[in-house]
């Protein structure tokens, strides 16, 4: 008896056994949070980024890279880093070239990764989305030489509310704006508005102690109204004058914000609510768990605008993120047109709290925080390999499902950015595009 | 943080999740000796009874229906994701159809066809906040248990058996809360097996362990109702082989089901 219990035993613990063993293994237990990771190592930092990587970039539904062949090409790299003798150090060019190799060709063009080493002797800097175009991106001088001449076009735009350049405020996020009436043959006007970022909630309510924030606010008075905040009809605004005929957005060089802007912004322009499309999360450590796909709608505020006036939205290569956004919703809209170049491709949009994004949803940007905040100065006296992955949080498509992340919103009527054209001859075929557009609408209408 | 991926349970960030991974192993060991007990009890039976192949009131051959409920373990290592819970109960339904074959009285041959769900709740509370994303997946699948089934007793009977079975995803509804740009969204999404993501990702075919036992009584001469206990073991990964550090995800099916068979 004694004998057939242990017999039973044993061949209850040899099925058990066989059936655990049947079912793989996971090869995440180890893996720890890329969100608090300290590396000591080449390699470790490597591990860290790649994990992080493959379990929140939120983009592995639809990107081309194949991120086990990077791992395979990219760990005896890194490896061989930390082999090497203190005779022979990492150089930055090689440790640069890793990283660059590493994230070459990745879709998201809102990434952005920074890498350092002990002491911070040199880092690596990655932006794999900004090479991807058929003219270079010109966000810097030429386009504020741009703006200037555009405040100087006094015979197109003879009320000239120009106000700052971002800059003015060093690493405040105002933007500049610019509001005008500009005149047409037939006696009419077209409003013309122009704005560099979509922080318009930031100057109205956070950076009213600035000095000239009357100033700053004017051409968001002019356009929306004393109200702007609201909505734009308030009596006087340009986009509700009688006189007007259509308006111009123009969203060049708009670096993108805060999508907080759309619901005011867009929302005031359209006759109802606008679907603007679906986003996702990652959803856990596989690449292609997502969660379900959530509608992002903007809603209309009380005070729209009353009449469906022809609108025409100016954008190119340099018109980003939430901009790209804006430039998309007018085009949807029945009365808008979009006028000028593709859009950048960053549509992505970012949970607003950079630091613990990663920690809330395991998805988008990761790493030290601090040292993307305040930069590789805070490791000169320290052993580590810190790291910081700035990535979209939402994987965003329009309303049909389309991606355009690394596609831009295309134009209905293409105008490249003439640069000749422009600073030789003080003319912006854009901008002439789109005034020419509504005058022909004006008198199709009419 | 204890986390043995060999014997299933995902992390366990908590006492409770630490005691379901025991109660699993001691199900798991229960039910095996609950498997094994009958069968020697049977051979035994027969040798020292000497109980005819087939008796007279022998039927050869049997059709039924079953019908029962189930509790679905969805086996998952989260790592450092501790705020991912897949503990909660979702309960799922299981309808089928069997036909059995009795060449001994003490054996039983037996071939099921079960519509399936293995649903499985999952909540995510936010880290650092109360906000919390409830997440209930409901999961669709036909398997077919091929069963060697042990007997005991003559009008009342008690049933041991295991097998192995062959099994199809059919469909997936996810219902819950995710953080979307207008904040919280509620979804609603049935998958879609034809889209290329699912197509790379999703491994529909499922096979498995399945045992378990129950107990029978036999009215009206012919007819012959019971209820008996059953565990699906899935040894496939419903993720396709996709990505290097795979994180294997499995099912593990407990159904309570009664039955009503008709005895040819």
């Amino acid at each position: 008896m004694k004998y057939r219990i242990h017999k039973s035993a044993v061949i209850i613990l040899a099925l058990t056994i066989t059936l655990a063993a049947c079912r793989k293994e996971s090869e995440v237990s180890d893996i720890i949070n890329p969100n608090s990771r300290t590396c000591k190592t080449f390699t470790q930092q490597f591990e860290a980024v790649w994990n992080g990587m493959s379990q929140g970039y939120v983009f592995w539904g639809r990107d081309t890279v194949d991120w086990d062949a990077r791992y395979e090409q990219y760990k005896p790299v890194f490896e061989e880093f930390d082999a090497r003798p203190a005779s022979r150090p990492v150089s930055a060019e090689e440790y640069n070239a890793a990283y660059q190799g590493l994230f070459q060709g990745l879709l998201d063009h809102h990434l952005y990764g920074m890498f350092t080493v002990p002491r911070a002797k040199y880092e690596a800097i990655v932006r794999p989305g900004v090479n991807s175009y058929y003219h270079d991106m010109d966000p810097g001088s030429e386009r504020r030489e741009q703006l200037r001449v555009l405040k100087d076009r006094t015979d197109l735009v003879p009320n000239s509310y120009y106000a700052y350049d971002p800059e003015d405020y060093g690493s405040f996020s105002i933007p500049g704006m610019y509001c005008a009436l500009i005149k047409l043959k037939t006696g009419k006007n077209v409003a013309y508005f122009r704005f560099t970022n979509f922080y318009l909630s930031v100057v109205h309510e956070v950076y009213s102690f600035i000095d000239h924030v009357e100033t700053v606010q004017e051409p968001l008075r002019k356009f929306f109204g004393p109200r702007y905040w609201e909505g734009i009809t308030s009596e006087g605004s340009y986009a509700n004058d009688e006189s007007v005929v259509g308006i111009i957005i123009d969203l060049r060089g708009n670096g993108g914000g805060s999508t907080a802007d759309l619901v005011p912004f867009i929302g005031s322009l359209s006759q109802s609510s606008t679907l603007v499309g679906y986003t996702r999360v990652k959803d856990g450590f596989g690449r292609l768990d997502y969660s379900p796909w959530s509608k992002y709608v903007i809603g209309c505020p009380r005070l729209h605008l009353q009449e469906q006036k022809p609108i025409v939205v100016l954008a190119d290569i340099n018109s980003v993120s939430c901009a790209e956004l804006a430039t998309m919703l007018i085009k949807n809209l029945p009365n808008g047109t979009f006028i000028g170049e593709r859009t950048y491709g960053a549509v992505g949009a970012l949970w607003p709290d950079s630091e613990h994004q990663h920690d809330y949803l395991y998805s988008g940007c990761f790493g030290d925080y601090n040292y993307y905040q305040y930069g590789m100065d805070l490791y000169r006296y320290k052993e580590t390999y810190p790291y910081y992955v700035y990535t979209s949080t939402y994987h965003m498509v329009d309303c049909n499902y389309d991606d355009i992340e690394g596609v831009g919103v295309k134009p209905d009527i293409e105008v490249k950015f003439d640069r000749h054209s422009l600073m030789n001859n003080h003319k912006d075929l854009q901008l002439n595009r789109a005034v020419d557009y509504l005058r022909e609408v004006c008198i199709w209408n009419h | 943080m204890l986390n043995n991926p060999i014997h299933g349970v995902q992390c366990f960030s908590s006492a409770p999740h630490f005691f379901l991974f025991l109660m699993n192993k001691q199900t798991l060991l229960l039910l095996t000796l609950l498997f094994v007990a009958p069968i020697l009890c049977a051979q035994q039976t027969d040798t020292l009874i000497s109980l005819p192949p087939a008796s007279s009131h022998h039927s050869l051959w049997s059709v039924g229906l079953t019908a029962g409920l189930g509790r679905n373990y969805h086996v998952v290592d989260m790592s450092y994701m501790t705020d991912y819970r897949y503990s909660k109960y979702a309960p799922g339904s299981s309808f089928g159809l069997q036909l059995g074959f009795s060449p001994l009285r003490w054996l039983t041959l037996r071939v099921d066809g079960v519509m399936l769900q293995k649903n499985y709740q999952r909540s995510h509370v936010i880290g650092g906040t109360t906000i919390s994303l409830p997440d209930t997946t409901r999961n669709t699948y036909i398997n077919l248990p091929v069963l060697l089934m042990f007997n005991v007793g003559k009008v009342v009977r008690l049933h041991a058996y295991g097998g192995g079975y062959w099994g199809r995803w059919l469909a997936s509804r996810r219902t819950g809360t995710t953080y979307g740009m207008n904040g919280l969204v509620s979804y609603d999404e049935q998958l879609d097996f034809d889209s290329p993501e699912s197509q790379l990702r999703d491994n529909r075919s499922d096979v498995g362990f399945v045992w378990g036992g129950g107990i029978s009584g036999i009215i009206k001469q012919k007819i012959e109702v019971g209820v008996e206990a059953r565990w699906y073991y899935g040894l496939y990964d419903i993720q396709k082989d996709y990505m290097s550090h795979p994180n294997p995800r499995y099912n593990t099916t407990f159904v309570l089901q009664g039955g009503i068979s008709y005895l040819l």
